[in-house]
């Protein structure tokens, strides 16, 4: 049903992005920012709810938010490495350069490789319940990035241009652009849970997995007990 | 014994194992000295360029190899070291602080060690000495706090390689705050916000340590 929804969504974004006109400076290349943009937002997102996940993991010791927690971190991998390369498409058509030393586009680097990190530690841990207990203190740690990588544009003059919508005041971007970009962003909030969804049932089948071989290389309690031998025999 | 107590005698203990192997003061200050010596050969050794540079590369080389610091093979605990602790009453948390303060010391030797030899050979012109002297220590408790915990939390990962990952993208803002600090002070501009933010990261990183230290040594069990 969610995927569905993704799908319908997707297709629905897609058209509206193609149907909006020209924009007037940069032609068709602003419409990546339909796809830059609400990936940016998701990546975000994604990292709160690992946040929160973690957070509730943590109080409530339900593998079910670790779960929540871990493929909310996958996918906003995901999302901000998709950011990372439509930027520097974008960069290079506007800038002309593919990478630029500006505070934005580093701290968004630093916070996927914060988020590796994290999922190199999963990686890194066999056991369920020592993963998500380490991990989920990573989980809450990482989140510092997040307030730094988008205020970045207002703390420091970077080339980055500061906060379009998310800003006090009027939004700077026109009625029809608007449109499109919020349909985008719905689209990518359905595919951002389908695919957390999916990550989440996968994540307790590789744990029931797990479980069964550990079970069946466990020894049965009482096995290294061994019948009684008499030397010499019994004498009958 | 009291928390503090125990705190105390865990670092002492650190210290006096770090004194005994030399690991920091013979192996990580002449390694981190090299690598100042190396950026200038592969960026030129143009001296207006290398003054300006300076107290960057200077932030950069502590930022990494003070994880080596943090990483130290003296400061490791395996997992009969914590049984004993655990047994003799050792709270985590005094655990935790014990060896962040160690480790926090050795990192302010490193930083106070390698900082003449970033003075002769970037000659930079560092202003405002005092405050350098507020945000050496600063540095010196946000990168042993991060170290230590990132060091806890993967405590017997076979992979080496896992700390560092963790802890340099991590330790940006101590990075930023350490190094628009020295700028500010270089041009004259306001730096308190960066003295903020750096005590900002010092005081969350000590809060989540202290917070974390006994469900990751139950968990590393």
């Amino acid at each position: 049903m969610l995927e569905s929804a993704a799908a319908v969504t997707l297709v629905a974004a897609l058209v509206t992005a193609l149907l909006v006109g020209e924009e007037q400076t940069q032609g068709d290349l602003a419409r990546v920012l339909f796809v830059h943009v609400p990936a940016a937002w998701l990546a975000y997102l994604a990292f709160a709810i690992t946040l929160l996940g973690s957070g509730l993991y943590l109080w409530k010791k339900d593998l079910r938010w670790d779960r929540l927690a871990a493929g909310s971190a996958e996918v906003g991998v995901f999302f901000t490495g998709l950011t990372i390369a439509l930027g520097m498409i974008w960069g290079k058509s506007t800038w002309g350069v593919w990478w630029t030393w500006d505070a934005r586009l580093v701290l968004t680097a630093m916070m996927f490789f914060v988020y590796l990190g994290y999922l190199a530690l999963r990686r890194s841990i066999p056991d369920p319940v020592a993963r998500a207990r380490r991990s989920a203190w990573l989980g809450i740690l990482g989140t510092i990035q997040i307030p730094i990588v988008h205020f970045s544009v207002i703390w420091w003059r970077t080339l980055h241009q500061p906060p379009t919508i998310l800003r006090p005041g009027e939004m700077q971007m026109d009625p029809p652009f608007r449109g499109a970009l919020m349909m985008a962003l719905v689209a990518f909030t359905v595919v951002y849970a389908a695919m957390v969804r999916r990550r989440m049932e996968l994540a307790r089948l590789e744990d029931a997995i797990e479980e069964a071989i550990n079970a069946e290389e466990r020894e049965v309690a009482g096995a290294a007990v061994t019948a009684p031998r008499y030397e010499g025999g019994l004498g009958v | 014994m009291t928390f503090w107590r125990q705190a105390r005698e865990i670092a002492r203990k650190d210290l006096r194992t770090e004194i005994r192997t030399g690991e920091v003061f013979f192996v990580t200050i002449p390694f981190g000295a090299v690598a100042l010596m190396l950026i200038p050969l592969a960026i030129g050794t143009d001296a207006p360029l290398l003054r300006d540079v300076g107290p960057g590369m200077y932030w950069v080389v502590i930022l990494l190899f003070g994880v080596l610091v943090a990483l130290r093979q003296s400061g490791v605990d395996e997992g009969p070291q914590l049984d004993v602790l655990g047994l003799l009453g050792v709270d985590p948390a005094a655990r935790f602080v014990g060896r962040a303060g160690a480790t926090t010391l050795l990192l302010l030797a490193f930083e106070l060690a390698l900082g003449p030899v970033a003075l002769a050979l970037y000659d930079p012109a560092p202003k405002g000495w005092g405050w350098i002297a507020v945000l050496i220590p600063m540095v010196a408790i946000g990168l042993g706090l991060l170290g230590t915990l990132a060091a806890t939390i993967a405590a017997s990962i076979a992979s080496s390689a896992l700390v560092p990952l963790l802890v340099a993208p991590l330790s940006v803002p101590i990075l930023l705050a350490a190094a628009q600090t020295m700028e500010g002070l270089a041009l004259g501009n306001t730096i308190v916000g960066w003295i903020l933010l750096l005590l900002i990261m010092d005081l969350l990183l000590a809060v989540a340590g202290v917070l974390s230290a006994r469900p990751l040594q139950e968990a590393s069990r």
